[in-house]
């Protein structure tokens, strides 16, 4: 597996981050970053060995005839030699290191996306989907480009500018040494940039304003059709205005904080030469063997300027690694959240009974915010558990405690004896079927959507399935039967269809413990007698916890549970609470009224 | 209109700052090569002694006091193209935003009922976004380059147009190679932005599917239609970097011959005495530097050559008819459909329907699911158009009145509610800007919303969340209503909640549309028959078509489709676990 889980308290950002990451392809990065430097090392070929043909003309002028043309035209070949060596191993070097780039990506997307799914699912709610999707196609997708061209670009530009410090140094250390003061002079200008805290100040604000502005613009489409409908689209559009101004204004002020050290970097790697001039003229003066001289201060003439285009590419990549640096730490905010305990030693449930004993639970953690409080109840297997209460009572995160998309903070629930925590995820959630939380039906065939539930099913239990979950008929009159791919066009499923899928889904997976919330249920009235008859047949024999609206729907529960602010107020069979005169009386008379009611021109509400 | 102009979807200002960024861009160019033309001088100084003269110091350092002159030129000139370009290009994209945003609040109001509206504004941000770093390190150099590297080999021509022709010989092989090579890119690239949607379909699939994922054990890796999506798209994005390479790679290798090719023939013409060292020396040392920027240019070709394709989803929203209308009012509120038929997607989902809403009426709508219930009450309000037929609103065609004036008249309580990033006071406030305080809570008491809000952290005042997702069904439909009745508006369109809500919630909804609904021209599309049975009037619909027409009794008397569904209904509603 990958090594991308931060282990140590004090993790990598940033580069380091970023090759920690790609570590799994150590091999192909490392030859990459060889290969390049070796490219870039070859690209001086062809500016020595036209320092080598002059120096051999300069030596024999003007008596050409003495000139070895065998010589010269092996530096010929000596040049084409460098620029087929230089390109050969630049490909060579990219190829690799986008293999290792989009490897990593591949490994490094599954990783995340493994990892999400062992968090507590409140994460996702409060993350978004957007932002998770944002991350993994964008922000992962951007190490490819560290991986792939940054890096061994960065090697080289280390790399090629020391080899030629030595090649300048070695052929005569005191042009040498001017050359470097040259190349030291431009950093000096590019970190100046960098450095200044104006500059960082500034790059702050112009990603906020960008994030601003790209939220501002999502909530004007978002809202369009309400601002539309009630004629404010002048204020609404004058927001997003704003912010697209205060991110222009944001931008330029960043990009313009460059506007001297940039063309200052550029003018001065294309000007060392003006350094090596006043000392080659010094030099030259006093100097006794003028040929030698000459062919030496032309080496520095011709060679220097080759340092322009490596010291350009170094210039590119610090501007990237910046973004790079918050991408990835968008990406760890996430793979930094701890997974979902797992027990060490996990234990079978025993059966099926559902128990709360004193649970508490917060979702925040604060001891202010407790959603539930001390409920203990037991939902026994075969029996019907109905929890109903006002919205906000807490019965829906009674519902997703049980699957454990959240741990509870005190107390705990047992199925069967067993603490659901010591229970194995995955066994877990083969025990407990959750039916109409989310409707979702994936883009694949209606066929893999219901066999979801079960991986291993034949076709014909598929098709069983489908049948007791009163699907089979309109399946079957899809044009391409059960391998209708949910989603193609001309293909609509009405909201009771997908209803029942899910619930085909549910029976195919059999699980001992069903969750059911109504909330969700019943959208569509024409479809009701279907899908009821489907609970039916999902029910059967199942320890069954439904989360009620419809208070005439679980009249014949075995067991009523009645929340309010986190409390469980009353318990009971329908005509003992209705008897008791509590609280679930009077809900119970809420409802009456809720169904009686009629619409009119006179708009009251009438009962009957 | 040029076609850079056209395929980059410039304004005109844009335009001529892109022109005028160009030529700075080529005027830093240019400047660039004055510290080669000094040092070939300096070179040619240098050579005095071997051809009999005196070496000059004096003019070596006049030469030098040039090349400090050229400095601060090429600073200036680099400085300048460095501000025009980022001004230009960001004042342009901040322009293209404003004009993208002004564009949509005029596009119809359908456009903002479809599901993948953020990630349209995404994409459209974005692009934004690519033209900006376009326009602003792309293009101007580029083309800067085009002209600088035409400039350069007509200057040496005229030299010695022996060695400029070996010089670019190579030039014309290399293009070609890049050139035939580009249908074979295009296509791959086409095969890579598939793999990525693809991929990016099944992130989104994975993430909205979360919870059934995890309860049937398949995550990560075990969910084959990701990891095979994302299988598929390593390998053609290598592939395509692969191809890319070779084909870059080649064209370098034949472009950069000329190194080669510039020194035999160099060479065989000094020795045979036609060609002077000097201007030799000039060829060798330009051969060196010439063919980078003829490279960058390869590399950015396709670039070039498919700008349009970054701007073909603003050109697209440009294409989207707007609606039109200049009527302002209407002098009353009776509705009419005559014959009215509406497509959507080639499909039919309103067939023939005609019919009379009179002012001061209640209306139902019933009918299954898809059988265009909310899409007729849509078409009333003007979402789309309609293809034939005609609506009148106060006996004017509705596609003469002009849209938000339109609007002015009706007030929907639709099921998904769009919540702000504000306070609730001002998501309330949006019926009527106008509204004072005391107004706007007013409307919440009569909605049913002020308890629910005095129960939160700071009242009114209290922000909601992305999207107001801390709220529960029926509070969020009722600041719907308070919006609703804070607007007073005389035509109502209401569509019953699907999503049952506990009771007391239901009672209190109930309630406030209650007295949203008094004395106004009320559509509404019932899910539950027994709410609409006192209706003026019950449409009901059936594949689009309007099949019955009349009052709870006729319609029942008449034992057609709504007393079947009606039957059905109270049957399931005396169903027990």
């Amino acid at each position: 597996m990958l090594n991308a889980k931060p282990k140590q308290m004090k993790s990598k950002t940033g580069l380091a981050r970023c090759m920690e990451l790609a570590s799994n392809k150590k091999g192909l990065i490392f030859l990459s970053a060889i290969l390049s430097s070796l490219a870039a090392i070859a690209s001086y070929i062809p500016y020595i060995a036209v320092y080598f043909i002059i120096r051999s003309i300069i030596q024999v002028y003007p008596e050409l005839s003495q000139l070895d043309i065998g010589a010269v035209m092996s530096y010929g070949w000596m040049a084409l030699g460098g620029v087929v060596a230089n390109i050969l191993f630049y490909f060579l070097a990219i190829f690799s290191s986008h293999l290792a780039a989009f490897g990593t990506l591949y490994e490094l997307k599954l990783l995340f996306a493994d990892h999400i799914t062992k968090l507590p699912l409140g994460y996702h709610l409060t993350i978004g989907s957007g932002r998770l999707r944002k991350i993994m196609d964008e922000n992962i997708e951007s190490i490819e480009g560290f991986i792939a061209h940054q890096f061994p670009d960065f090697v080289a530009s280390v790399t090629a500018p020391i080899v030629m410090v030595i090649l300048l140094l070695t052929v005569d250390w005191r042009f040498g040494l001017v050359s470097m003061v040259g190349i030291i002079l431009a950093f000096v200008a590019e970190f100046i940039g960098f450095g200044s805290k104006d500059m960082k100040e500034n790059m702050r604000n112009y990603q906020t304003a960008l994030e601003e502005m790209n939220n501002a613009s999502v909530e004007y489409v978002r809202g369009m059709s309400v601002v539309k409908a009630f004629n404010q689209t002048a204020s609404s559009f004058k927001r997003l205005k704003d912010a697209i101004h205060d991110y222009t204004e944001w931008v330029l002020k960043y990009s313009l904080g460059w506007q001297n050290c940039m063309p200052a970097f550029t003018t001065i790697i294309n000007n060392i030469y003006l350094l090596l001039v006043p000392f080659g003229i010094f030099i030259g003066t006093y100097s006794t063997d003028y040929k030698n001289f000459t062919i030496t201060f032309i080496f520095y003439l011709i060679f220097v300027p080759a340092i322009a285009g490596i010291l350009n590419k170094i210039m590119y990549i610090s501007q990237s690694f910046m973004q790079i640096n918050g991408n990835v730490a968008r990406m760890d905010e996430i793979l930094h959240i701890p997974e979902m305990p797992e027990s060490i030693h996990p234990k079978k449930p025993g059966n099926d009974d559902v128990i709360f004993e004193k649970v508490r639970f917060s979702y925040t953690g604060k001891e202010s915010e407790i959603a539930i409080d001390q409920v203990s109840f037991t939902a026994r297997k075969g029996e019907i558990t109905a929890i109903v209460g006002p919205s906000g009572s807490g019965k829906s995160t009674i519902a997703n405690l049980i699957s454990r998309f959240w741990d509870v903070t005190d107390g705990c629930i047992k199925i069967g004896d067993v603490d659901i925590r010591d229970i194995a995820q995955d066994d877990l959630l083969r025990h407990v079927s959750f039916v109409f939380q989310d409707i979702f039906l994936f883009k694949q065939s209606i066929l893999d959507n219901i066999r979801m539930g079960n991986q291993n099913a034949t076709e014909a239990q598929v098709i069983k399935a489908a049948k007791a979950a009163q699907c089979h008929d309109f399946i079957s009159k899809l044009p391409e039967g059960y391998h209708t791919i949910v989603g193609t066009k001309g293909i609509h499923l009405s909201g009771g269809e997908r209803q029942r899928i899910a619930i085909a889904r549910a029976i195919i997976k059999d699980s001992p413990i069903i969750v059911l919330d109504e909330a969700t249920a019943f959208s569509d009235p024409e479809n009701e007698y279907f899908i009821q008859k489907a609970f039916e047949e999902l029910m059967q024999g199942k320890t069954v916890i439904i989360i009620a609206h419809r208070l005439s729907t679980i009249r014949n529960a075995h067991k009523i549970i009645v929340m309010e602010k986190g409390r469980l107020i009353e318990e009971g069979k329908h005509d003992q609470l209705v008897a008791a005169g509590g609280r679930y009386a009077q809900m119970w008379n809420h409802y009456i009224e809720a169904v009686d009611w009629k619409i009119s021109g006179k708009g009251s509400v009438i009962n009957e | 209109m040029s076609r850079l102009q056209k395929a980059l979807f410039l304004s005109d200002k844009g335009y001529k700052g892109l022109k005028k960024a160009i030529i700075a861009c080529t005027i830093t160019n240019l400047t660039m090569l004055l510290p080669f033309c000094v040092t070939v001088m300096i070179f040619s100084e240098l050579l005095t002694p071997f051809v009999g003269g005196t070496i000059q110091w004096a003019h070596i350092w006049m030469l030098w006091g040039v090349g400090v002159i050229s400095l601060v030129l090429i600073f200036l000139a680099a400085k300048n193209d460095y501000r025009k370009t980022y001004i230009a290009s960001y004042k342009e994209s901040n322009a293209t935003r404003v004009r993208i945003a002004e564009r949509l609040r005029r596009l119809p109001m359908n456009f903002f009922n479809t599901k993948d509206l953020s990630e349209i504004t995404t994409h459209m941000m974005a692009d934004c976004s690519s033209m900006e770093s376009m326009l602003s390190s792309t293009i101007p150099p580029l083309v800067a380059n085009v002209i600088t590297v035409t400039l350069t080999c007509i200057l040496l021509a005229f030299f010695d147009w022996r060695l400029a022709l070996c010089m670019f010989c190579t030039l014309p092989i290399a293009f070609l190679i890049i050139w035939l090579s580009r249908n074979y890119q295009k296509k791959l690239f086409a095969r890579q932005v598939d793999a990525k949607l693809a991929a990016s379909g099944q992130v989104q699939e994975y993430l909205e599917g979360m919870k059934i994922i995890k309860s049937c054990g398949l995550s990560g890796s075990r969910f084959s239609e990701l990891d095979k999506s994302l299988r598929i798209m390593k390998k053609i994005s290598v592939k395509v970097e692969m191809a890319i390479g070779v084909f870059m790679s080649s064209a370098s290798m034949v472009l950069q011959a000329g190194i080669g090719i510039t020194i035999f023939v160099g060479t065989v013409l000094l020795v045979n005495g036609s060609i002077e060292l000097l201007p030799l020396f000039m060829f060798m040392l330009m051969v060196t530097r010439i063919y980078g920027p003829i490279l960058a240019i390869f590399s950015q070709l396709s670039t070039l050559l498919n700008l349009h394709v970054v701007t073909k989803r603003m050109r697209t929203l440009f294409t989207i008819r707007t609606m039109e209308g200049d009527e302002k009012t209407i002098p009353n509120y009776d509705i009419e459909l005559e014959h009215v038929t509406f497509c959507y997607h080639t499909e039919d989902v309103i067939k023939d329907v005609s019919c009379r809403l009179s002012q001061g009426t209640v209306t139902a709508l019933v009918g299954p699911s898809g059988s265009g219930k909310s899409t007729l009450s849509k078409l009333i309000a003007r979402f789309w158009d309609i293809q034939s037929g005609i609506i009148r609103v106060g006996g004017k065609d509705v596609r003469t009145i002009e849209p938000e004036s339109l609007m002015q008249y009706m007030s929907f309580v639709f099921q998904d509610v769009t919540l702000f990033n504000d306070t609730i006071i001002n998501n309330i406030r949006l019926g009527n800007p106008n509204a004072t305080d005391e107004q706007v809570i007013a409307a919440a008491k009569a909605a049913y919303c002020d308890e629910f809000v005095q129960d939160m952290s700071e009242g009114y005042q209290t922000v909601l969340g992305e999207n107001g997702s801390t709220l529960s069904g029926g509070e969020r439909q009722r600041i719907s209503i308070a919006r609703a009745l804070l607007k007073d508006a005389p035509i109502i369109l209401l569509d019953e909640a699907t999503a049952s809500l506990d009771p007391e919630n239901e009672v209190l909804v109930q309630k406030a549309i209650a007295k949203l609904v008094e004395g106004k021209t009320v559509i509404m599309i019932a899910h539950r028959l027994r709410t609409v049975v006192d209706a003026d009037q019950i449409l009901v619909l059936e594949n689009g078509r309007l099949v019955e027409n009349g009052t709870h009794k006729e319609l029942m008397d008449k034992k057609g489709l709504y007393q079947k569904l009606y039957r059905i209904q109270q049957e399931s509603l005396g169903w027990t676990v």
